[in-house]
């Protein structure tokens, strides 16, 4: 049997639109240690470190990782970067608990990050050409298809977005805060990319989130209760192929499977309490719910509408604010798997959800084509 | 060709850079007291972090360096010079630049160079614009 993996610390920055103030390695090493200081671990305590972070051209500094491997204790140590676009920070954080479970490493610190602030993300995704669509334009047919399909009316992209920020307000380390958001307010929001209002679109984040992963011992010896990994998934799908279905792709349904299957998760939307879901534009709520089988399809928008997935609904999705409310890309993902680790481990404060034991944190990236997700609770596989 | 890209440096390394400007070189120094310069925010044996900054000299020894016979448009001088590692004084680690030396034959491992200050400076690593030997 693979070695059990625990979760024993969390940390990330407060999430900015420019964090002028540090360099890259200054960013990585405030939610590093923040992660350490929960773990009650210093640097010489960690065995391997596997940071991730987005495409370099998004930044301009090419493998960070080189120059990084100092800043983050790692001479004579083994530390690896991960690459899978969007869905990075979950995949980074996959990676690292494969190390674990495999009981190759002891006490692995993973980090995910992103300095929006210092290049120019659209163009970065258009090869460093200017007049690129950007994320939005990219995604927006799709979310069109969505609605057409399954006959969602408008007002439930609104309400995904007036969620995600109210829950933002009860993070302290969240970036974009709209304290007098209403539905009428996202309503009359400019239209950014047909469907998509600018209230309903993520802003551009500088930031970062860290966790320290160990094995079973570590785990029995943490400080603050750990989480424990119930199941890890990664799938990917060509971004263009005939017959591909971007609106409900195969590849994030795939990895939904496997990971319900590894947790012995049968009936998702009973039994999972709380999903941290990559939504960076409103209408991937009700899409994701589907695709990741919470919903039947052409039902996920219900769920949104009958405030299932609010704090104190039966399914909350994205407590934290999620990517809505802070998008340092590369570690966007990272930030919905820790957020899911939060909640079980009982720590995620104002936006806690009461007697949460199940947690599913979720990241997609690319042309909706990379998916990571892992199931954690509260109590060992 | 487009280009847009930015950095922030950081408290070290931006000290550093802006410190050039009034014509002083500041190195960071580690819990075991050794001075790397140019400064390094984290020290690279132990990880920690490294925040006190130290003034080092403007002249130093050449720990090592390479000639370049036919300079190209973007180096920083239009005349055969050589590229050093320059050991600063008060520093332990070496830091690359150019060495305008004049010739081949007056560059070796060991010699006193100094820096040469460009005349307008603006926090960049071309305020110095090149190290020559020391004046004696």
């Amino acid at each position: 049997m693979a070695e059990r993996c625990a979760i024993v610390g969390i940390g990330q920055t407060h999430h900015r639109k420019v964090r002028e103030d540090v360099s890259f390695a200054g960013l990585l090493r405030e939610a590093g240690q923040r992660a350490l200081d929960d773990a009650e671990m210093t640097w010489r305590d960690i065995d391997a470190v596997v940071i991730g972070t987005a495409p370099d051209s998004f930044e301009g500094v090419m493998m960070p990782e080189l120059y990084l491997a100092d800043a983050l204790g790692c001479a004579g140590k083994p530390i690896m970067r991960v690459h899978t676009a969007g869905s990075v920070g979950g995949s980074t954080a996959i990676v690292a608990s494969h190390l674990i479970q495999s009981g190759i490493r002891k006490r692995v610190l993973t980090i995910a990050f992103e300095k929006q602030s210092e290049g120019d993300t659209t163009w970065g995704l258009s090869g460093g050409r200017s007049g690129g669509v950007g994320a939005g334009g990219y995604f927006a047919p799709h979310l069109r298809a969505y609605i057409a399909r399954s006959k969602a009316p408008e007002y439930v992209g609104w309400m995904v977005a007036v969620k995600d920020r109210l829950n933002a307000l009860k993070n302290p380390y969240a970036h974009l805060k709209v304290p007098d958001i209403t539905l009428e307010k996202v309503r009359d929001s400019p239209m950014v990319w047909e469907p998509v209002r600018r209230l309903e679109s993520c802003p551009a984040s500088d930031g970062a989130c860290a966790m320290v992963l160990t094995d079973e011992a570590g785990g029995d010896r943490a400080p603050h209760k750990p989480a424990w990994v119930h199941g890890t998934a990664i799938r990917s799908e060509l971004g263009q192929f005939p017959g591909r279905d971007p609106v409900n792709p195969k590849g994030g349904q795939d990895c939904a499977a496997d990971v319900f299957a590894q947790a012995g998760i049968t009936n998702p939307r009973k039994d999972v309490d709380v999903v941290e879901m990559y939504v960076p534009f409103s209408w991937y709520e009700p899409m994701w719910l589907e695709n990741l089988g919470f919903a039947e399809e052409g039902g996920g928008w219900k769920l949104t509408e009958d405030g299932v997935t609010e704090i104190g609904g039966d399914l909350p999705v994205n407590c934290s604010g999620g990517v809505l409310s802070s998008n340092p890309i590369g570690a966007s993902g990272m930030l919905r798997f820790a957020e899911a680790a939060l909640q079980v481990r009982g720590q995620a404060g104002e936006h806690q959800v009461d007697g949460a034991r199940t947690g599913v944190g979720h990241a997609y990236g690319g042309a909706s084509q990379f998916f990571a997700m892992w199931v954690v609770r509260d109590t060992k596989p | 060709m487009e280009l847009l890209y930015r950095r922030s440096l950081g408290p070290v390394v931006g000290a550093f850079l802006t410190a050039l400007r009034e014509q002083r070189l500041l190195g960071s120094r580690t819990a075991e007291g050794r001075v790397i310069c140019p400064p390094l925010e984290y020290d690279p044996d132990s990880g920690d972090a490294v925040d006190d900054l130290v003034e080092v000299g403007s002249a130093g020894v050449v720990t090592g360096w390479s000639w370049v016979a036919e300079p190209r448009a973007k180096h920083p001088l239009p005349h055969p010079f050589a590229w050093a590692l320059v050991q600063l004084d008060g520093a332990d680690t070496s830091m690359v630049h150019a060495l305008d030396a004049g010739s081949l034959d007056a560059v070796r491992t060991g010699m006193r160079v100094q820096v040469r200050w460009a005349p307008e400076r603006t926090g960049h690593i071309t305020d110095i614009a090149c190290f020559e030997p020391e004046a004696s």
